[in-house]
């Protein structure tokens, strides 16, 4: 290790003077102490790019830092891809695509954020105007989630949560709570956005069915020939419990639609009729989850005590607990019964939120 | 659960990708290659697979937690094409020996590309860390509300956390299809924006670039050679001085008399007043005594500032806000009044819509961010949302739509791992050792 310059108590003034000025940043001692025997006068605080004399922090006596050459070659990485430090001026996506063409051998297009991974595409989400046109045809319009979804191209559940979410958020306009509109125009800005313009493709699958484990293997069942073997033959091989695709699609009146136009009837009639059909079955839906609250209601008893506070009564039924009298039905604390709750191990995160 | 603590979190010499923004990790993001492990035993692919992924998905999580998590049977879904499912009842598929006489058909729906992706294969390989994505640390961070999967978790810890309305302090609650989380508005604003003390006007100390120091030194050398040779300063330097003074004498008064309302002020911010008013006083004694020296305008305009900023950000009384509101509200209305005779039209609808984006993003010392916001650099390529959320960023809310699922050809979770280091992590949790 290199000798060095103790605290500046054990140095004269002057020698402080030379090692503040001196252009280079290094303290080592043979360059800082040259000044000492051949003072060289180019130093003042006009000329030189070193801080002047009345700047903060004017000498250091610790070393520079080594820079290591991984150090160095990050330094240079950053300065060279500045554009990667602000969002595209012009409103697109700034992956790291633009600088990569080519990752594991395999080409890289723009959509990817992770140029190794090309099954991972950062896929368009809906723009503010989209958006709103899903909030304005569902509570101003009053068209059927599934028409709504089907006009869209966007999945229903998406089309709730969007309405959900705009409902909120005119909520807090109205109530003037603050909202986060600079943060919300800089996000959408750097992502790719679908604006359900002309010519745009469709935002996502709306009918998709998810994959059954047991569907995922590799049956042989022998038939003849001439027998028709349908989707419905497939699912029942598979097993006494699967359905067939047509038995589980999100939206089956636009199956239905289709088999209509298939049939020979006007595209813009079949299209009247399926909105129609959309919405008797979702008020049929609404009405049964009515239904079902009501009888809840019901089975319950109501006492207002006057006191502010409210008693409901509910029937319960005794033999819930089974032959064990440890059935996760049963209620109430059961004599004997162990309550696991404050044992080691146990996980008391809540499983859902009502 | 007590946090791990990483001394290297964004190392350069041993690379590991993160769940953050950081800049050091989209460095080692472009570094990421797929390693070579032909000259490994299996056992150590999977090693080096599992460590790598690890290092990314939810590194934060103990691996015993994981492994309990980790499902083998990955979800997928297919798109059924309804103009397909009215004209065929799937027989055509079957016929002949038992795999079709034709291709498959087309129908009005289906397009060039989406009958290219129908023969893709469905990357099941890459769902291996898809029960972390319901995570409602990880959740968060995937909805761009925080700018790492621990700074997420450390907003669940302190409560600035709903799921449906109610507050949730658990990181490692398992959001379920239609649950809507929601974030405290300037938690995120503080997590995306640029801190406070990088904007490009504030002399400061940067941590990222020389360039940067490069630059204040420039400032100070052009400050230096003003005060030589501006002749003019000299001469009204005393009356800079007394106006200096004078600002201060009211600044002191004003958090006088914010001390004087005793309702509604705390100990700590009386504690905080009181420092705020040594600091007046110690500055006015400096301005008092540099009588011969012609102190800088722009030194006392800096301590000026300085406790302005500090006095606005104590005085949260909320009869002085309003007050202030008020009397900018009056006077914004009389500028308008004078103004508008002097602007033409197009000039005056320009100024109202700079107005207006001004209003929406003001400047605001009392914010722990800086103010206008802006988002934090290096922030946009890491800029994604997958679909499986569907995310409200004005109200800063996000609705968990269903569990991610595999495609033909897509995946939706987020992994910067090749295939292969995926399907050798899959591997690896598939045992039970």
């Amino acid at each position: 290790m290199p000798p060095r310059i103790r605290s500046s108590s054990h140095q004269p003034q002057q020698l402080l003077n030379y090692l503040e000025s001196s252009p280079s940043f290094s303290l080592s001692p043979a360059s800082a102490l040259a000044p000492l025997h051949r003072p060289t006068p180019t130093t003042t605080a006009t000329i030189s790019p070193s801080p002047p004399p009345c700047s903060r922090r004017s000498f250091s006596a610790t070393p520079a830092v080594q820079l290591t050459r991984m150090r160095r070659k990050f330094k240079d990485w950053c300065v060279n891809n500045a554009l990667f430090r602000e969002p595209s001026p012009d409103g697109s996506t700034n992956y790291v695509s633009r600088v990569i063409s080519q990752s594991d051998w395999n080409k890289v297009s723009a959509d990817m954020p992770f140029p190794n991974n090309p099954q991972f595409r950062s896929q368009p989400v809906l723009s503010e105007k989209a958006r709103e046109m899903i909030w304005e045809a569902v509570m101003v319009k009053g068209m059927p989630l599934k028409a709504v979804s089907a006009q869209f191209h966007v999945d229903m559940r998406r089309v709730a949560a969007v309405v959900r979410m705009k409902e909120i958020e005119k909520k807090w306009e109205r109530e003037n709570k603050p909202m986060a509109y600079p943060y919300a125009r800089a996000i959408l800005g750097m992502l790719p956005r679908a604006n359900f313009l002309q010519g745009e493709p469709p935002f996502e699958p709306i009918n998709d069915i998810h994959v059954h484990s047991y569907t995922m293997q590799q049956l042989f069942v022998p038939t003849s020939e001439s027998r028709e073997f349908t989707r419905a033959d497939a699912a029942k091989a598979f097993g006494d419990h699967i359905l067939p695709p047509d038995d589980k699609m999100r939206i089956p009146e636009l199956v239905a639609m289709e088999r209509k136009i298939a049939d020979g009837m006007e595209p813009r009639d079949a299209e009247r009729e399926f909105i129609r059909e959309a919405r008797e079955s979702e008020q049929a839906f609404a009405a049964k989850q009515q239904a079902r609250l009501q009888a809840a209601e019901e089975r319950r008893i109501r006492v207002d005590s006057g006191r502010g506070i409210e008693f409901r009564f509910e029937k319960i039924n005794a033999e819930d607990v089974g032959p064990t009298g440890r059935s996760r039905r049963g209620v109430g604390w059961r004599y004997g019964v162990p309550f696991m709750d404050r044992k080691r191990g146990q996980v008391k995160i809540p499983t859902s939120v009502e | 659960m007590r946090q791990r603590r990483l001394l290297r979190f964004h190392g350069l010499k041993r690379p590991r990708v993160r769940q953050t923004w950081n800049k050091y990790n989209l460095f080692n993001l472009i570094q990421l290659r797929t390693p070579q492990l032909s000259f490994k035993t299996f056992f150590q692919q999977k090693w080096r697979a599992k460590s790598m992924t690890r290092g990314y998905h939810g590194e934060h999580i103990k691996e015993y937690q994981w492994e309990r998590m980790f499902s083998r049977r990955p979800l997928s879904a297919v798109d059924m094409d309804p103009a397909y499912m009215a004209r065929y009842d799937g027989s055509e598929q079957a016929a002949g020996r038992g795999s079709g006489l034709l291709p498959p058909p087309r129908t009005r729906g289906t397009k060039g590309e989406e009958e290219a992706s129908r023969t893709k294969a469905t990357p099941y390989m890459q769902m291996v860390f898809a029960p972390m994505e319901r995570r409602l640390d990880i959740a968060i961070f995937r909805a761009l509300f925080a700018s790492s999967a621990r700074q997420a978790r450390q907003f669940v810890l302190h409560g600035a956390v709903t799921v449906n309305g109610k507050k949730m302090r658990h990181p490692g609650y398992l959001l379920n299809p239609g649950d809507l989380f929601q974030v405290d508005i300037e938690r995120v604003m503080t997590a995306t924006g640029k801190p406070k003390r990088s904007l490009p006007g504030q002399k400061t100390v940067s941590t990222t670039a020389t360039e940067e120091s490069a630059e204040a030194e420039e400032g100070d050398v052009k400050e230096a050679t003003a005060t030589i040779e501006d002749p003019g300063e000299a001469i009204d330097a005393d009356a800079t001085k007394e106006k200096h003074l004078a600002t201060l004498n009211a600044l002191k008064s004003r958090a006088q008399k914010i001390m004087g309302d005793k309702e509604h002020i705390r100990a700590k911010q009386k504690m905080s007043l009181r420092k705020f008013l040594r600091d007046v006083k110690t500055a006015m004694d400096t301005a008092r005594k540099s009588k011969g020296e012609a102190t800088s305008t722009a030194e006392m305009n800096e301590v000026e500032q300085e406790l302005s900023d500090l006095l606005s950000e104590l005085s949260i009384t909320p009869t002085e806000r309003k007050a202030e509101a008020k009397q900018a509200a009056i006077e914004q209305k009389e500028q308008e009044k004078l103004g508008g005779g002097l602007l033409t039209a197009e000039e005056r609808e320009a100024l109202q819509r700079l107005a207006r984006e001004e209003s929406l993003n003001p400047h605001d010392p009392s914010k722990p961010y800086a103010t206008p916001w802006q988002p934090r650099d290096w922030m946009s390529p890491f800029a994604f949302i997958p679909r499986y959320l569907e995310v409200n960023q004005r109200i800063c809310a996000a609705v968990y739509l269903r569990h991610p699922v595999a495609r033909p050809g897509l995946c939706e979770v987020p992994t910067p791992f090749s295939p292969v280091l995926s399907q050798l992590a899959f591997n690896w949790y598939l045992r039970r050792r």
